[in-house]
């Protein structure tokens, strides 16, 4: 290498290293100023994993809105974790749940608890729906997306200028649709006597070109989109490639490493009415897929709680889409499941 | 790939240090694969139609050098060359547009037509690679320029990735003679590269993308808001596209300008324009330049008569306009922008500016222009930004009605912030370019200002990311 070269590398690593001191003391003013208020508006999570800290929580609930959803008719609004917690008043537990979210979300809320928090139980709730592409491609993603990249680890700055960097791009209404129509074509099954259909799309097709629920009724225009919704949602055969199943993959080890007994809580879904409406193959479908979630994790160490079949249809108070969000009767149910399985262990 | 991506900020450093770690008999090669591995990082298939076009025009300038005393062979060798691009071109932008007014003049007229939309989607930066493509034929023509033998270079030419997707559009006679010579590493040139990168980052990721929200809101539903909301986003797109296309291009400078090559300056504080005629000087200087020397100046320039001069500027920003887009849109725009510089002429000849000798006098005069040509440019703006007429007419419709409406836009300070920033360093740059005037600052100042910019692009850009606006083109 010429001389000249040689002094030109010098200067221009004197140069780089005065930038290197300029970027730490601009990641401290950072941090004492903007870092809250972007906390605040693009990763409101980041807040629940401190919360495991500043409330000395011994069990974490994570969960999406199943947690604090109530019905307009409840006589109390008290979301699943407080009712654990009342279940198990030795135990201090903790609500970090925030809606839509999924594995991947939960992964980065338990890798961001303090290590000096007290934690020593970790509930993530399984919830059935977010296995299928209608909630992988979910229009709240994007917003997600963004989370996870304040998630991240590194300096507070580094964090922001990732976020600027990154392309995370809500998708618009058609975008999303042709994501969805194709997404659906790869949620494949294996077609018997009486489900012949290879996919959901297949499924769902048929379905509403058949105008009928599987218990005889004709469908009104309300019943359908609900029947179909069921068969986009849950038709699917869930397998080791599948993106939550990585991420709870992912959240098993971390829960090993951090020494956190996982209790994972298979969220109830309307099974009655899936029976009823489109017939039993699909809750046989969803039944599967439960028992895979068990059969993968259960060996593993994990306590995983069936609540799949918990709450009765009635107690399910959303009738225009498939949501996990149950009554007082059925909150109920579920945070007594979950109590007896951590009194149990 | 973005420049203002994850994956940039890895590939920057990497290709640049490659390229001076290779001997220059390699570098082409190296340059080369970087150009393409940047393009196809979009859609990877869209490499093939460069590389036709690519093709075409390489054998087309040989053959017209070997036929330079042939006239006839050698011009019909130039039309088969224009037209060959100028077709692929056609295909991607211009087909699916034409086929759509054909069925719409069909059903209206009740005629019986097969044609169908198609579902084409327009290469990335096609119509900034074809017009560098087509200069090189033209300057090869006219005798400028000698034929490259070198299919590499001349690959290379045409997808330097620094100015591959949205320019600038470069001459041969500039960027094929650099490719040749070998470059050493030089400090200034680090030094100045860095710094317009740092500043075409701040355009695009501070600037650009914090007003396009704003924008967005504005034009997706104009009734929902006040006139006021609506003006205040009509000048926040005419910033965001200069923050946005300034940032690019001064990005592209950056990146070139670190491996030793000087590429076209694009912008010169456009908006401190006094007119028309002065904008598009300062605006997209690569195209319009690329406009006067090949269409504008054939077509009789303004060494014609009034009406035919009036003609030939009608003809060149219709051109312009369309070129932008396959919109009516675009025509439009191009065509009023012709229609203004058309009235400057006369307005030009009252010579009012020599007519004030004292300085202040100029000065407010010169203030006037400025004010009333960045006023005209908003409003053009205006119809190229909106998606369709139906959409600029409900714009307009609520500009006018929704007078007494409050305003709901809720403007934070960030974006007037920034596009004051923008005014103060046009004001202070003036002829000159960013990273020479910031060089010739005291290392506190210069500093001071490293600073600040790279605070900004780090704590204040925009989490929603924007596409590059002449991406789309």
């Amino acid at each position: 290498m010429k001389k000249e070269s040689k002094q030109i590398i010098k200067r221009l690593a004197l140069k780089f290293f005065c930038v290197l001191l300029l970027l730490v003391a601009m990641d401290v003013a950072y941090y004492f100023t903007l870092y809250q208020k972007d906390l605040d508006q693009h990763c409101p999570i980041k807040l629940l994993s401190q919360k495991a800290l500043t409330e000395q929580a011994d069990i974490v609930y994570l969960a999406e809105s199943s947690n604090g959803s109530h019905a307009p008719y409840d006589t109390s609004t008290l979301p699943i974790s407080t009712l654990i917690g009342e279940m198990l008043p030795e135990q201090q537990v903790s609500n970090l749940a925030q809606n839509a979210c999924h594995a991947a979300i939960y992964y980065d809320v338990l890798n961001n608890i303090p290590r000096s928090a007290p934690v020593k139980v970790a509930v993530v709730t399984v919830n059935m729906r977010s296995f299928g592409c209608e909630w992988i491609y979910s229009d709240l993603e994007p917003a997600l997306q963004k989370w996870q990249v304040m998630m991240h680890p590194g300096p507070a700055l580094y964090r922001r200028l990732l976020l600027g960097l990154s392309d995370i791009r809500p998708w618009n209404a058609a975008e999303r649709e042709q994501l969805i129509l194709e997404k659906l074509k790869e949620q494949t099954l294996t077609p018997t006597a009486t489900q012949p259909y290879r996919n959901a799309s297949e499924w769902d097709h048929a379905f509403a070109q058949a105008g009928m629920l599987y218990n005889g009724q004709p469908a009104t225009g309300d019943t359908l989109a609900l029947a179909c919704h069921h068969i986009k949602h849950f038709a699917l055969t869930l397998d080791e490639t599948n993106p939550r199943i990585q991420d709870f993959d992912r959240i098993v080890q971390l829960c090993k490493k951090r020494g956190f007994t996982l209790v994972f809580n298979i969220l109830a879904e309307n099974t009655d009415q899936i029976k009823d409406w489109v017939g039993p193959e699909l809750d046989q479908i969803l039944h599967r897929n439960a028992e895979f979630v068990i059969q993968r994790y259960e060996p593993q160490g994990v306590i995983v709680v069936n609540n799949l079949d918990a709450v009765r249809s009635s107690s399910f108070f959303e009738h225009e889409f498939p949501t996990e969000h149950y009554d007082f009767e059925g909150r109920k149910a579920i945070a007594r499941n979950v109590a007896k399985a951590l009194k149990d262990r | 790939m973005l420049f203002n991506s994850i994956e940039f900020f890895i590939f920057l450093p990497i290709v640049t240090l490659l390229f001076y770690l290779l001997p220059h008999r390699f570098r082409w090669i190296m340059l080369l694969g970087a150009s393409c591995f940047f393009y196809m990082w979009f859609i990877p298939k869209y490499i093939l139609i460069l590389l036709v076009t690519i093709v075409i025009d390489y054998a087309a300038g040989i053959l017209i050098e070997r036929w330079k005393d042939e006239k006839t062979r050698k011009k019909t060798c130039l039309v088969v060359s224009i037209l060959s691009t100028c077709s692929v071109l056609f295909i991607f932008k211009y087909l699916n547009f034409c086929s759509a007014n054909y069925i719409l003049l069909a059903e209206h007229f009740g005629w019986a037509h097969p044609a169908k939309a198609l579902n084409i989607i327009l290469p990335i930066g096609l119509s900034f690679h074809t017009f560098q493509s087509l200069s090189y034929v033209i300057e090869v023509y006219r005798g400028n320029q000698r034929a490259e033998r070198h299919f590499g270079y001349y690959s290379l030419y045409v997808m330097f990735y620094p100015q591959l997707v949205t320019g600038p559009i470069e001459r041969p006679q500039n960027l094929l003679r650099q490719l040749h010579e070998e470059k050493t590493l030089q400090y200034d040139n680090i030094a100045n590269g860095l710094r317009l990168i740092l500043f075409g980052l701040f355009l695009k990721m501070v600037v650009a993308d914090n007003l396009g929200g704003y924008v967005d809101k504005i034009y997706a539903d104009p009734h929902a808001f006040s006139s006021w909301d609506i003006l205040t986003g009509m000048v926040f797109y005419s910033f965001q596209i200069y923050g946005d296309f300034f940032g690019y291009s001064t990005i592209a400078l950056g990146c070139a300008l670190l491996m030793g090559f000087t590429i076209t300056d694009n912008f010169k504080t456009p908006y401190l324009s006094g007119s028309i005629q002065e904008f598009w000087r300062r605006w997209h200087i690569s195209l319009s330049t690329w406009f006067r020397d090949y269409l504008y100046i054939p077509l009789g320039g303004s060494r014609v008569k009034v009406p035919r001069w009036a003609f030939n500027t009608l003809i060149v920003f219709t051109v312009c306009g369309i070129w932008h887009g396959a919109n009516w849109t675009f025509l439009v725009w191009g065509a009023m922008h012709g229609l203004c510089l058309i009235a400057e002429r006369p307005l030009r000849s009252i010579h009012l500016f020599d007519r004030v000798e004292n300085r202040a006098g100029r000065a407010v005069i010169r203030l006037l222009n400025i004010v009333k040509t960045f006023a005209v440019v908003t409003v053009l703006w205006s119809i190229f930004r909106a998606p369709s007429f139906g959409a600029l007419r409900n714009l307009y419709s609520a500009l006018y009605h929704n007078i007494h409406l409050p305003c709901s836009l809720n403007v934070s300070a960030l974006p007037i912030v920034a596009i004051a920033v923008v005014i103060l360093v046009d004001i202070l740059i003036r002829q000159s370019r960013f990273d020479d005037w910031c060089s010739r600052r005291h290392a506190v100042i210069r500093w001071g200002i490293y600073a600040a910019l790279i605070f900004a692009i780090a704590a204040l850009s925009s989490v929603e990311q924007v596409p590059f606006i002449y991406f789309q083109f």
